[in-house]
This record gives C-alpha cells, sequence and structure tokens, in this order.
C-alpha cells in the first residue's frame, strides 16, 4: 500500500455567506504530484489553505504523514513538512536570495548577529543539492519572476519541506520558464521522494506533470482520477459539471444598432503586462455577448478598460456611438452605460454606507433627490430605495442597516437593483452570481435577461461557464488577452472549453 | 438614511470617560490629593466665574472648528495633520493685512483678513492634497513635515520683515489698530464676537456633510474610494477641494485667534491646538455631531484643569492623562469588539454547517 502523505478527512470551510469547502475527503500519496483543477472560487485554494495552516476548517481533521493537525497555523504546518509557493510570491525584494532563503531561521554569530557568509554557503549547498540553479548573492528583486519562484521553493525545501503546494505557479511564467519548472518538480518527486500538490486551472499542464488529478467544483471534489486515463475534454466537463436543469429563459426580439464598439484595444494589468492585446468586439443593442475565458486572461482588464476603471493602452472604444476611450466611469456612465463589477465587496457597494445609500449612488445628483440641487430630499430617497428593496427582493434587516450587514447574494442583488434601475441601453456585466444562492441566480438570470429582450446590449462576463452558456446569445473565448474564438446558436461546451485554454489556437497556428 | 443613535459608541465612550476618570484618580491618590477634591475644583475651574466661562467657550470653539476641519479631511479619507501650520499662516497673514491696511474701515478689513487667512491656509492645505491625489504621496507624512515649515517661516516673519516695531517685542508682530479688535462679549475673558461666525461655520459645516448631495458624495469617498470612481463621483476633486477647505477653515481659527484674543501675531497664539483638535475628532470617530459635543466637553476639562491649579494645586497635566487615557481606550474598544464579532461569525459558520448536515440527514 501506498505511503499517504496528506488526507484530508470530510473537511469543510465556511465563510460567512459562502461554503467555500463542502466536506472535502481526499488522499494525497507520498512521492507523487498531485494536480487540482476546477473553476475559480471551486475551493482549491481555500482547501490548500487548510493544509498550510491559514484557514482552520470549521469542519472535518487533516492528516498530514499520518499525524493529525491539531492546532492550525502556517508555522505549525512547516514543522510538520508541508510548504505552500503563493500565486504572490512572499520575497522582501530587496534581500538577497540567500537572505530570504534563511529569513526567520538565520543563522547567527554570537547569537545576535545575522551571519551572511553562512547564509549564502547553506543557500549554495541547498542549490547544488537540488539542482536548482540560482546565485544566492544577488538581490531578489533583480531576479526574472520564474528564478523569484525557484527561490520561493528553495525556500520551502530550506525548511525541511516533504509536500510542497504550489499555488498556480504557472500563471505568472513564460512557456520556457514553465518548462524549467516542471523539470524542477520532475527532479525533486523523483530524486527526493518528494509530494508536490499544484494548484491549476490550465488543463494541459495537468496532463503534463501530475500522476493524479483532483477536480472540485462548487466547493465539492467531484471526482479523482489517474492522469493517464483522462484528456482534456473530460476534465472540462468535471470542471464545468453536467448542465444544470434551469427553467427556460425566454429571449425575444432581434438585435438592433451596435451600442459597444471596442477596436484594437490593448490594456496592461497592474503589474505592467500586456492583458488585453489589440482586441475587437462589438455589441448591438437586444444581445447579450458573453465572455467565456479562465480568469487572468484579460477579460477583467477589458471591463475596466470599457467602463472607465483603468485606462486603456492603445485602441478606441465606443459606447452608444460616442468615443468614450480614456473617459472617467462618471463621464462613461454619461454616455449611457451600467456596470455590475466582478468584485462587489471593493467595488460595488460601500459596506459601511447604509442600503438606501447603496441603491441611491450614482443618482444623487438627480432633480428628484434634492431641491435647488443640494438638499437631499430624504424621505423620497427613502421611498425610492424601499421600492427597489421589493422589486429586486433584497432579503435583510430592511434598508436602513449598513451594506455590510447584508449576505453576499443579498449584497449582489443591490448592486443589480442600482445598475439596472438606471435604465441605461448598455449594461456591462462581470461574475453577476458569484457568491450568490441559487434561487437569487434565478432571480437574477432572469433579470438579464428582462433587460436584453427591453433592448439593452449587454457584455457579460462570469467564472460560471453555465451562466455563460445560458444567458448569451454569442460568445468570445479569451485566452491571454485574445479571442481565441467566437460561436453562436449552438454552444459546445467542449469546443469552448479548449478555446478557454488556448489549446485551439495552438492548433490553428498550426493548421 | 435615517440617523440612528450609535448606541454602542456612546456606551463605550461613556466607559472609556470613567474609566479615565478613575485611573486619573488613582494618580491623584498617589500624588497625595483627593481626588474628589481635585475634580471639583475642575468643575468649579470652568464654570465658578464669568470670565472662566469665555475662556472655556472660546476654547471649545476653537476645538470645534480645528475637530471639523480635521474631519473635512477624514470624511473624504485624506488626514490632515498639518492644520497646526495651516492655522499659524493664516494667523500671521490674517494680522499683516489688518496691519498694511490700517486706516480702512472694518468692514474692509475684517473680511479682507478672513479671506487673505482662508486663502493661505487653503493653499498650504493645496500641497498636500494635491500630492496625495496626483503622485499619491502619504498625506500624513507630508502635512507633519509642512507644519515645521509654517511654524519656522511664521517665526522668521514675526521677527524679521513683519517684526513689532516696539524694541521689546522680540517675536510678534505688529498690533492691530483697536477698532479692528473683535468685541469681547465676556470683560477678561477670551470670548469674542468670533464665535457667531464660528456658529455659523459650525452649522454650515455639519449641514453639507449631513444633509446635502455633497455631503453624502463626501461619505461615499471616505468610505470606498473605488466605490466612489466607480459610481461616477470625481473623487481626485473632492479629496483635493475637502483638503483645501480643511485648511482654509484652520486659516481661519488662525485669524480668530489674532483679532480675537492676541490682537497681534505671535508663536502662542497656538499651543499645538489643532493637534488637540484633532484629537477630538479622532475620539468622535469623525462623526461631526460628536465633535461639537465632546469639544465642550474638553473645554470644560482643560479650562477646568488650569482652574484646579490654581485653587487646589494640582498640576493641570491631569488633563492630558485624562485625555489620552480616553484615546487609550477607545482605540483599544474597536479592537476588542471585533474581536468579539469575528468569533461569533466563526460560530454561527460552523452551526450553519451542522444545521445543513443534520437537515440532509433526515
Amino acid at each position: 500500500m501506498d505511503e499517504i502523505a496528506v488526507r484530508f478527512s470530510h473537511v469543510s470551510m465556511a465563510f460567512p455567506g459562502v461554503l467555500a469547502n463542502d466536506d472535502v475527503t481526499l488522499d494525497i500519496k507520498k512521492g507523487e504530484v498531485f494536480a487540482l483543477v476546477g473553476e475559480n472560487g471551486a475551493g482549491k485554494s481555500t482547501l490548500m489553505n487548510v493544509l498550510y495552516g491559514i484557514n482552520t476548517p470549521t469542519d472535518g481533521k487533516v492528516y498530514i504523514s499520518g499525524r493529525e493537525v491539531t492546532d492550525f497555523n502556517p508555522k505549525t504546518a512547516i514543522s510538520m513538512g508541508v510548504g505552500m509557493v503563493h500565486q504572490h510570491f512572499m520575497l522582501v525584494p530587496s534581500f538577497t536570495v540567500a537572505q530570504n532563503i534563511v529569513l526567520s531561521r538565520e543563522p547567527r554569530r554570537g547569537r545576535v548577529f545575522f551571519d551572511n557568509a553562512a547564509a549564502e554557503r547553506m543557500t549554495r549547498q541547498l542549490v547544488e543539492e537540488y539542482g536548482l540553479e540560482v546565485d544566492p548573492s544577488v538581490p531578489v528583486e533583480e531576479l526574472s519572476v520564474g528564478l523569484q519562484q525557484r527561490v520561493e521553493i528553495l525556500k520551502t525545501l530550506f525548511r525541511g519541506a516533504e509536500t510542497l503546494i504550489l499555488d498556480e505557479p504557472t500563471a505568472v511564467l513564460t512557456p520556457q520558464e514553465t518548462d524549467e519548472l516542471f523539470a524542477v518538480i520532475r527532479r525533486v518527486v523523483r530524486e527526493r521522494n518528494m509530494t508536490v500538490i499544484i494548484i491549476t486551472h490550465k488543463l494541459y499542464e495537468v496532463l503534463a506533470i501530475s500522476d493524479r488529478v483532483g477536480v472540485m467544483r462548487k466547493g465539492q471534489l467531484v471526482g479523482v482520477r489517474n492522469t493517464a486515463d483522462v484528456d482534456e475534454q473530460t476534465l472540462a466537463s468535471m470542471m464545468v459539471g453536467r448542465p444544470v436543469l434551469y427553467d427556460q429563459l425566454e429571449k425575444t426580439g432581434t438585435p438592433g444598432e451596435e451600442m459597444i464598439r471596442v477596436e484594437d484595444l490593448t490594456v496592461r494589468d497592474n503589474r505592467g503586462l500586456v492583458a488585453v492585446d489589440g482586441l475587437n468586439l462589438g455589441v448591438r443593442a437586444g444581445e447579450v455577448l458573453g465572455i467565456a475565458a479562465i480568469e487572468g486572461n484579460g477579460q477583467s482588464e477589458l471591463i475596466e478598460a470599457i467602463t472607465g476603471m483603468r485606462r486603456p493602452e492603445s485602441g478606441r472604444i465606443t459606447i452608444c456611438g460616442r468615443d468614450a476611450t480614456g473617459l472617467s466611469p462618471g463621464d462613461i456612465r454619461a454616455l449611457g452605460l451600467a456596470h455590475v463589477p466582478e468584485d462587489r465587496l471593493a467595488t460595488g457597494v460601500s459596506r459601511d454606507a447604509t442600503v438606501t445609500e447603496n441603491l441611491l449612488t450614482g443618482k444623487q445628483r438627480q432633480k428628484q433627490f434634492n431641491r435647488f440641487g443640494f438638499h437631499q430630499r430624504t424621505s423620497t430617497i427613502e421611498r425610492y430605495a424601499r421600492e427597489l428593496y421589493e422589486k429586486f427582493d433584497i432579503r435583510g434587516a430592511g434598508t436602513d442597516v449598513t451594506a455590510g450587514d447584508l449576505s453576499g447574494g443579498n449584497m449582489q442583488k443591490v448592486v443589480i437593483a442600482r445598475e439596472f434601475s438606471f435604465d441605461c441601453p448598455v449594461l456591462i456585466i462581470a461574475q453577476p452570481t458569484r457568491g450568490v444562492d441559487v434561487g437569487a441566480i434565478e432571480f437574477i438570470h432572469s433579470q438579464i435577461i428582462d433587460r436584453r429582450n427591453h433592448g439593452c446590449a449587454i457584455l457579460l462576463c462570469s467564472a460560471d461557464l453555465d451562466e455563460v452558456f445560458r444567458l448569451s446569445d454569442r460568445i468570445i473565448t479569451l485566452y491571454e488577452g485574445r479571442i481565441t474564438g467566437e460561436f453562436s446558436g449552438g454552444f459546445s461546451k467542449d469546443e469552448i472549453g479548449l478555446c478557454m485554454t488556448g489549446s485551439r489556437r495552438e492548433k490553428e497556428a498550426v493548421s | 438614511m435615517r440617523k440612528r443613535i450609535n448606541w454602542g459608541y456612546l456606551g463605550s465612550l461613556a466607559i472609556s470617560v470613567l474609566l479615565a476618570f478613575a485611573i486619573g484618580a488613582v494618580i491623584l491618590l498617589a500624588a497625595g490629593f483627593n481626588p474628589l477634591e481635585a475634580y471639583a475644583a475642575m468643575i468649579n475651574g470652568a464654570f465658578s466665574n464669568a470670565r472662566h466661562i469665555g475662556d472655556f467657550l472660546e476654547y471649545a470653539m476653537v476645538l470645534c472648528l480645528t475637530g471639523l476641519a480635521c474631519v473635512l479631511g477624514s470624511r473624504v479619507g485624506i488626514f490632515n495633520v498639518g492644520g497646526e501650520g495651516q492655522l499659524l499662516l493664516g494667523a500671521v497673514v490674517g494680522c499683516q493685512v489688518g496691519v498694511w491696511l490700517a486706516g480702512q474701515s472694518s468692514w474692509i478689513v475684517i473680511p479682507a483678513a478672513a479671506l487673505a487667512a482662508m486663502a493661505v491656509g487653503g493653499l498650504y492645505a493645496l500641497i498636500p492634497g494635491w500630492l496625495k491625489v496626483k503622485v499619491k504621496v502619504n498625506e500624513v507624512i507630508t502635512t507633519i513635515m509642512l507644519n515645521t515649515i509654517a511654524a519656522s517661516l511664521c517665526q522668521y516673519l514675526a521677527k524679521g520683515p513683519w517684526k513689532n516695531p516696539n524694541k521689546n517685542m522680540v517675536a510678534a508682530t505688529a498690533q492691530l489698530d483697536p477698532r479692528y479688535w473683535f468685541k469681547t462679549l465676556i470683560p477678561g475673558s477670551g470670548l469674542s464676537t468670533a464665535i457667531i461666525a464660528a456658529v455659523v461655520i459650525t452649522l454650515l459645516t455639519w449641514y453639507v456633510m449631513q444633509k446635502t448631495s455633497t455631503g453624502y458624495e463626501m461619505k461615499l469617498t471616505g468610505q470606498n474610494p473605488r466605490f466612489a470612481f466607480f459610481s461616477g463621483i470625481k473623487t481626485d476633486k473632492i479629496v483635493i477641494v475637502c483638503m483645501v477647505l480643511s485648511g482654509a477653515m484652520c486659516g481661519l481659527v488662525g485669524m480668530f485667534r489674532v483679532y480675537g484674543v492676541e490682537h497681534l501675531y505671535r508663536s502662542s497664539i497656538s499651543n499645538q491646538y489643532y493637534f488637540e483638535g484633532l484629537t477630538v475628532a479622532m475620539i468622535a470617530q469623525y462623526n461631526p455631531v460628536t465633535v461639537i459635543f465632546l469639544s465642550f466637553f474638553f473645554a470644560v476639562l482643560k479650562i477646568g484643569a488650569q482652574g484646579m491649579e490654581l485653587s487646589a494645586g494640582v498640576p493641570n497635566q491631569i488633563y492630558l492623562i485624562i485625555q489620552t487615557v480616553i484615546i487609550f481606550f477607545m482605540a483599544a474598544e474597536s479592537g476588542i469588539f471585533s474581536s468579539i464579532r469575528a468569533g461569533a461569525q466563526r460560530k454561527k459558520a460552523r452551526a450553519d454547517i451542522r444545521r445543513k448536515e443534520s437537515e440532509s440527514h433526515v
């Protein structure tokens, strides 16, 4: 029988309003590469954060090398031989490689002074032992991202890790760096009998590197397979799930004029990398254009550029026939655009303001809500908020409580109620039902289709593929900031899934 | 929309004040004073005679205006720590305008001095405001450093170009013509007609913040700037304008101190008054109404403590101890409460899962 490195037994993890892990039971064998895949919000990172002791599970038990974890914190996890490399590196940029690696276990001279020479010696030894080439005396900020990741891996090895968790390690790497990383993974597994758990949503990487693969969906582990027995299509359908049976939505009317026009748009992300790469698209009145893409492929930056939250690098955006390139969100809204943002907590609401104030936002300058252009008509505002509250079926302790007191789903209804009631010809909707319960999803979907049937041009982006399929008239797939496919009519989930992972484009390039 | 009284806040404030007085009492006992007598002397010191009442009202006015100036910035998410410098500059420029315009009608001189004081305070606040919005420079650092520059600049002006012609006055500007002085309302005290202007400004500030669309936009900008920007509010403009108004208000307080009390500029025009107002604003958690009430409370404490020193011989530093302990407990309060709340949330989440499981077994 194989030795078990990590065992999750009925692990559940609840955050306010969301069940991020739902009764997960999983064994990971010693000396294997285990891939954990799933859509965004499926609970992969949450599960790994439980293992690394960042999250204390609400229920269930975790065993590392057969010993039960009783105290969930990273220190304990490290002492039990678990190391984790986060998506965002936790390195001190101005420190050298050696200094970063020995951090928290620094060699000392005379108990007080940091012994840099010893640190570099130890690092060199580690580098030679594992064959991970990197110069110990160089400051980390001068290294490429791939090498920084290598330093992170060395750091965990230095701390005696036997099980290594890599959270989306390839998201920031070039293809060449990815190949190097995989070589490193193979080496530590083969030569050191280490266990590697890799979180990813790039399916071809799963096939390339892992021995077994676990698929998560909506907090549950829906299956574990030997990698040799699966292909990308099987994994994609496991990730997305069987088509959920919803009531059929009635779509009426024919598309009208083009309301959103994006030409040769290039946008950079926060790191300054090109996120949207010369993109073109158009959305017509009475049409829903769905964007299907795995997170980090430019859809967020595209939406931010269209709505004015981010300045585009180049290109042209037209809303309702007027140039909207580089305008502020306020000016773009004035052209007739409303926007449901992907991150409702950071962008969609003010948690400290009341529900009423959140519902009013954006309309505070309208004549009906103030006298003489400045004095707020409190009773009118309150009545208006109560109407929206009823109409959009928001459930909470009334309109006077702060928005932060609402559950995630009801907070989302506040955002939807506010943005949809602008009655705008253009709607940009991102992640309309993330973290929202099933009943509310149904309601939000019918509201979106209702706007569509009233002639609204809608650009929809969601990590939930079922949602995109259900609501869209047309679908485009984005991969690394470019459109890799366009579909209308009967959508083929498998084909769209392949376009999303970029494998279709490679094939096209070959043919 | 409807204003709800925040009982949790009032409760914590009351407990903090009581604890502060209790700790103050322990210290008084240790120092050999009778705390009851000392506190009685403190109350007495603020209210025993008209002069003290006048002084306490004047000080309450200063606390209230500087506190509101701080709130004006904090509301929109910019922390003006530079009010002291803006106040001093307002005082010295406001005073000098009165000196330059000597001979003119007071109907010209006083508005001109007030406008000049506000302009110089506002412009001085524009520097950190603009740097924060355009270049993302931390305003706390810039405002603190600008305080030192302003204080030195005012000192230079008072010792150099605008020096008092009297050789015995070393670091003071020329005195204003008495016809420009604000009328003293209670003889012998610092209370002048400036308080009427202060009441108007206070009411106006409260009105704009609490009742208008602009105040609403300010609040959203401070609570969640990304959300405010997303919803179409010109957040950069609001932040800069509020910072300038905050500086203008501080400048005006400086001018009030000159025309109402000192009648010339010298550095003792303000004894870190802005920081006292800032403290009040912090304890009030940047709520304008609470600032107004707390200004009176702390003015009683401060003026009372001075009276107590004279009548009972207790050092007035006891005022600082009490004030500091209140801040300490008010700051600790949010930490204590949030950890209690987080614990309750965890408990609830666990219970939810258990319930779900037991339901699914049925």
